[in-house]
């Protein structure tokens, strides 16, 4: 008599005896799941449109950069003006992606399956920052590297633009720690991400009008040192004024001059300023939701 | 072995006390916490849990004291919230991998527990579809699923029976029986029905308005209260009454007879009553204890 192959055996309940890694990990694969999902990785089909969609329009300068300096050896756009620029795609982005990141949780109620592990509130609102840092990082890091890449392959007569280059990336550091914070700290004021998009969009499109309204008043008086100041309600122009060129001494991206000396160092403590603010915002918010 | 103990514990928020006083212990197996809506079930388990600090009093969950061990606490114990905690775009695998990881699993062993427990719950091919579209049910086991993903020395249970209709009830409390024996995992489940309770637990505590009421095993409780429903279809009156001949205690509680039950023979005595009386059996069942009726019973029984 032969034995019967291919029977699935009932082990019964196995317990587990490997290791249990700690809070760090745990922060970390949050951080990583959230990234994920901010670019639609392990969702559906239909939530990965946005954010493949808005990352390909944030590559499409570099491309055409490329082809003009392949075709005609000259330079097309420079490095630190490539986040004024492309602003509104950026805007848009951190709208309708950093609600992505904190409204779920909040509306389905994930947040206290979380708190009952040994992750604590603020590990899991730095590894949900973390997440639309690195993100927003990615958006603006790869297409100012392929152009980089780009530049140095076709190797144009005349030195590289290497320090354009890394001033750049500092600057989208800056940009993107800025901008996550706010993002996502307005963000979850709401537990519905309809909501989230809408105030994220409004707070961009309300600086930017206003910074241009007042820029453009002050100037119509003459008055050419407020003017700069109006600039930096944006929080663009705010960043490329400190960092950009504040700190590395590009050449401005906003249609005025900074304010130069104090003003540099006013303008990094604004923008300081503003991603503590946004973090206590958030830490805030959060105690509130957990006590519920 | 103490799994679980308090001491005086007691929690006050702004407009209510939520616990009184309260001081209970548990040991392993299957332990049952019965309470009305409001009684302060849910606030223990946050306090157990680390989350919420005691106003007063101290509670120990397996030999840690919650205040200063909460994370310790959190790392081996698995929560089954009362309320959905489902996201509805992720499968239930990918959510079941993701917790167990926020456990502090590494990712491998992860995918390997969650496929184990996911199938110990009872969740099959429908396991990688989004949650969203999932029944009551369905979604219950997935909360389960997470609560033991890790393979914690405890869960904490809130509710697990909520909304499910009479069937996907038995299933869900016969998994929590095989939680509490086969898998060896410590169980603190709470109810609003001790008849429920009574199916799974080795223990049984009851509180209300923060107190304690009661906690005692599940023998205990049921020799105080051993009753039979009987049903007939006409003849009540003349049941009662051979009944009463027999020396049963019978009580008409609306169209139905409580009786009580002295000994195994009573339930002979009452078939063979029906049968001589001819009469029509509806339905004879053994007697649901809820939870108003202990309530209604003096404390020192």
């Amino acid at each position: 008599m032969s034995e019967p192959t291919g029977v699935i055996h009932d082990i019964g309940y196995r317990h587990y005896d490997g290791v249990r890694l700690g809070r760090a990990h745990a922060t970390l694969a949050l951080a990583l799941h959230s990234l994920r999902g901010v670019f639609g990785l392990g969702r559906t089909a239909r939530a990965k449109i946005i954010p493949f969609l808005l990352a390909g329009v944030m590559m499409l300068p570099a491309v055409v950069s490329i082809a003009i300096m392949a075709l005609i050896k000259q330079e097309a756009i420079g490095y630190t003006t490539y986040a004024v620029t492309m602003q509104a795609v950026l805007a848009i982005f951190l709208a309708s992606q950093s609600p992505y990141t904190v409204a779920p949780d909040l509306r389905f109620r994930v947040l206290p399956l979380y708190l009952s592990r040994p992750v604590t509130l603020i590990d899991y609102v730095g590894a949900k920052l973390a997440a639309m840092v690195v993100a927003m990082f990615l958006l603006l890091a790869v297409p100012l590297t392929v152009l980089f890449v780009g530049e140095l392959v076709i190797d144009l007569p005349g030195p590289a633009h290497t320090s354009a280059y890394l001033t750049s990336m500092a600057g989208a550091v800056a940009y993107a720690v800025l901008l996550s914070c706010l993002g996502v700290a307005i963000a979850s004021f709401t537990p519905r991400r309809g909501l989230g998009v809408a105030s994220v969009i409004a707070f961009y499109l309300l600086t930017s009008a206003v910074s241009t309204v007042v820029a453009a008043t002050l100037e119509s008086v003459n008055d050419y040192t407020a003017a700069a100041w109006a600039w930096m309600i944006n929080p663009f122009f705010l960043v490329d004024a400190a960092v950009q060129v504040g700190l590395f001494g590009a050449a401005p991206s906003a249609p005025t001059t900074y304010p130069a000396g104090a003003g540099v160092a006013v303008a990094i403590l604004l923008m300081l300023a503003l991603i503590a603010l946004s973090v206590t915002a958030l830490v805030l918010r959060y105690r509130k939701a957990a006590a519920r | 072995m103490t799994i679980l103990a308090t001491e005086g514990l007691t929690r006050r928020f702004p407009r209510v006390t939520a616990l009184d006083q309260l001081t209970v212990t548990v040991g392993p197996g299957v332990t049952g916490l019965v309470g009305a809506n409001g009684a302060g079930k849910s606030t223990l388990i946050k306090i157990l849990l680390g989350l919420l600090e005691p106003s007063a009093g101290s509670a120990q969950v397996l030999g840690m004291d919650v205040t200063t061990h909460g994370a310790e606490i959190r790392r081996i114990v698995g929560y089954m919230p009362e309320h959905d905690c489902l996201p509805p775009d992720l499968s239930a695998t990918e959510f079941t991998v993701h917790m167990a990881q926020m456990s502090g699993l590494p990712r491998t062993a992860a995918r390997e527990r969650a496929a184990d427990v996911l199938r110990h719950v009872g969740l099959y091919e429908e396991r990688y579809r989004a949650m969203g579209g999932y029944s009551t049910g369905m979604k219950q086991r997935v909360k389960l699923a997470q609560a033991l993903v890790h393979d914690p020395r405890l869960v904490l249970l809130d509710e697990p029976t909520n909304g499910l209709d009479p069937q996907g009830r038995d299933e869900m409390l016969a998994l929590i029986r095989k939680i509490g024996t086969e898998f060896g995992i410590s169980v603190l489940v709470t109810s609003h029905l001790l008849g429920e309770l009574e199916r799974v637990c080795d223990h049984v505590i009851v509180i209300d308005g923060g107190r304690l009421l009661r906690s005692s095993s599940i023998a205990e409780f049921t020799q105080t209260t051993q009753t039979v429903t009987v049903e007939v279809e006409e003849g009540q009156e003349a049941l009662a009454a051979r009944l009463t001949e027999l020396g049963e205690t019978v009580t008409a509680h609306g169209r139905m007879l409580l009786v009580h039950v002295r000994a195994p023979e009573t339930f002979d005595t009452l078939r063979d009553a029906v049968c001589e009386l001819d009469l029509c059996l509806v339905r004879m069942e053994q007697g649901r204890q809820r939870i108003e009726d202990v309530f209604r019973e003096p404390v020192n029984v």
